[in-house]
């Protein structure tokens, strides 16, 4: 398997307009393989974010090498690599649920008829073909996180980032959207996934391996791997295995939050 | 099964219906204006009662402004627009209509000159820093210059130039490019900050953000300003014709009335009258426009 994403001795410092810096992350190594799905997991404040839109060229590291598909961050945003689905929907309010899908790809100059057969398959991936014609306040915070998703993946891109995409969400309704984004990527088998949390129940549920973060400064604790067999489902969650590895991460994040205290 | 993270059809959700909003707002227009009327009339009556003055504590104040020469009845004023505007001539309603068409096309031209000069300074401060904290006192300070002092020296410049026409025009532009500038601006800067990540994910180029991101979301901000402009540009062509030397228009009219003012008062109130529904048509187009362009606004459920 080919290393997909590839990030050696990264640092990021911000530094604040009086003069107090923050050193977001030090020193993180981690290489993820294609098709993986990894999840990003800690307190609030140890960089997840920091980290995740690093990868994504929206942020500069301060030192440090990385790739992604073999070329920098930026080359690989240039060339639409990756989709990012932000916390928040980011939906734009003056397009249609179809119009908003079919966004990047209208950037991207794909021809309308195109777009359109795209946008509407990828709606019915996400169950919300019946809604292409609404607008986004027509939609509950969960359909709106849904259209977001199909947005991210309107393009077809190898890689998906994920920033706490179902963080606003009910424990059922969360559930459920993990269902979904299982299903949609093993269908697309090529597709790397970098999903941050900050539920251990659902980086265990979904993932290949779990990037344990630990704050001030951001750095990686340890990186478990999660060896429970696919496709999971409800009784995924009843096996012992899923307890042992939760519990496991549970105590990998306290220790990580008290080393440092 | 649940019905948790089911989807919610709101549209379903019966609401009032939208005639009903209208109706609400129309009657709440006609009372106002009953009520206005009963002022009108009401201190009319009262200022007659007291023979046009009121004493209080040996103070004598004069209430004459409220005399028929001074404030016609409102009746009277309605009977005025179907009298001949003169000897011979047709009704006054005839005349005030062709005058109001006539500075309604002043108001027209210099809305759309304003309009477009002011989206274009909005888009290149939004895109230059430099140019907007150089040029944007300036706009400021245009706004602080009375109409009236400026509208002599664009007669005469446009006069020079040989566009005599469009001398109001431009006066009217000067009134109404100040808000869309400051508007637009603040629609085109206001972008959520995800929303440009968004694009930045793709990838996109300048004219893809601003065409898919900057414009639409500033056109409820621009919206706003073109109904402000609208009522500014009536209100600049008007004053702009004073100077003008025209022989037409809503302006000359105020002021041949006013002229003979003493000979049939209620002529000069009809104009008035007629220069206030000018502009409140045109903001009632452009808010029409608006309604049929911003269609994305969730209604209000109130
Ligand atoms: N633009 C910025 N300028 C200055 N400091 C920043 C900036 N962005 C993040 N930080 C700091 O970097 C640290 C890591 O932030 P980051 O957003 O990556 O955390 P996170 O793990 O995503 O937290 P959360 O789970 O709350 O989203 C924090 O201490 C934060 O204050
Ligand atoms: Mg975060």
């Amino acid at each position: 398997m080919t290393a997909i994403i590839s990030i050696q001795n990264l640092n990021k410092v911000f530094r604040a307009k009086d003069g107090v810096s923050v050193h977001a992350l030090e020193n993180i190594n981690l290489t993820i393989k294609q098709g993986e799905f990894v999840s990003l997991i800690g307190p609030s404040g140890c960089g997840k974010s920091t980290l995740l839109r690093i990868i994504a060229d929206l942020i500069q590291p301060t030192n440090g090498t990385i790739t992604v598909n073999g070329k920098t961050p930026s080359k690989a945003r240039q060339d639409r690599d990756y989709g990012f689905v932000f916390q928040a929907p980011t939906l734009y309010e003056w397009r249609t649920v179809l119009k908003n899908v079919e966004l990047p790809l209208e950037i991207m100059k794909f021809s309308k008829t195109e777009r359109e057969a795209r946008a509407r398959e990828m709606l019915r991936l996400v169950e919300l073909g019946d809604f292409a014609g609404k607008y986004p306040w027509q939609l509950s915070g969960g359909m709106q996180q849904r259209v977001s998703i199909a947005r991210a993946l309107a393009f077809q891109p190898g890689i998906l980032l994920m920033d706490e995409p179902f963080g606003a969400l009910d424990e059922m309704t969360r559930e459920r959207m993990n269902n979904e984004l299982l299903r949609i990527w093993t269908s697309l088998p090529e597709m790397t996934v970098i999903f941050v949390t900050h539920s251990i129940s659902e980086a265990v549920y979904l993932s290949d391996r779990v990037v344990v973060m630990s704050p001030r400064p951001g750095r990686i604790a340890e990186i478990i791997d999660i060896d429970l067999p696919r496709p999971r489902g409800a009784q995924t969650r009843d096996l012992d295995d899923f307890f042992h590895l939760s519990s496991r991460l549970r105590h990998s994040l306290r220790e990580g939050v008290g080393a440092n205290d | 099964m649940t019905t948790i993270g089911q989807p919610l059809d709101r549209s379903a959700v019966p609401s009032t219906p939208p005639n009903f909003r209208w109706l609400r707002q129309i009657g709440g227009t006609l009372l106002l204006l009953a009520f206005l009327a009963l002022l009108w009339e009401g201190a009319k009556a009262f200022a007659r009662a007291n023979n046009y003055a009121l004493e209080i504590g040996g103070l004598t104040i004069s209430l004459s402004n409220f005399n028929n020469e001074q404030l016609p009845h409102l009746g009277d004023i309605a009977r005025a627009f179907a009298e001949p505007a003169g000897r011979g001539a047709p009704p006054l309603y005839q005349f005030l209509f062709s005058q109001a068409m006539f500075t309604l096309w002043e108001a027209v031209r210099g809305f759309a000159i304003g309009g477009v000069f002011g989206f274009a300074l909005a888009v290149l401060f939004t895109y230059s820093g430099l140019m907007q904290r150089g040029c944007l006192p300036f706009v400021v300070a245009s706004q602080t210059v009375p109409i009236l002092a400026i509208a002599p020296m664009v007669v005469i410049w446009m006069s020079r130039a040989g566009a005599r026409d469009w001398a109001v025009p431009m006066i009217a532009a000067y009134l109404t490019f100040f808000p869309v500038v400051i508007y637009t601006l603040r629609g085109l800067t206001s972008v959520p900050p995800t929303a440009l990540e968004l694009m930045q994910t793709y990838a996109a180029n300048g004219r893809a953000i601003l065409f898919k991101l900057r414009l639409p979301n500033a056109l409820p901000q621009i919206f706003t300003a073109l109904k402000l402009s609208a009522t500014a540009s009536v209100v600049g062509a008007i004053i702009g014709e004073l100077p003008s030397g025209s022989q037409d228009g809503l302006g000359i009219a105020v002021l041949d009335f006013a002229r003979y003012y003493n000979q049939s008062p209620p002529r000069l109130w009809a104009t008035i009258a007629t220069a206030g529904l000018l502009g409140i048509a045109f903001f009632g187009a452009v808010s029409i426009a608006e309604r049929l362009i911003v269609r994305w606004r969730a209604e209000e459920s109130d």
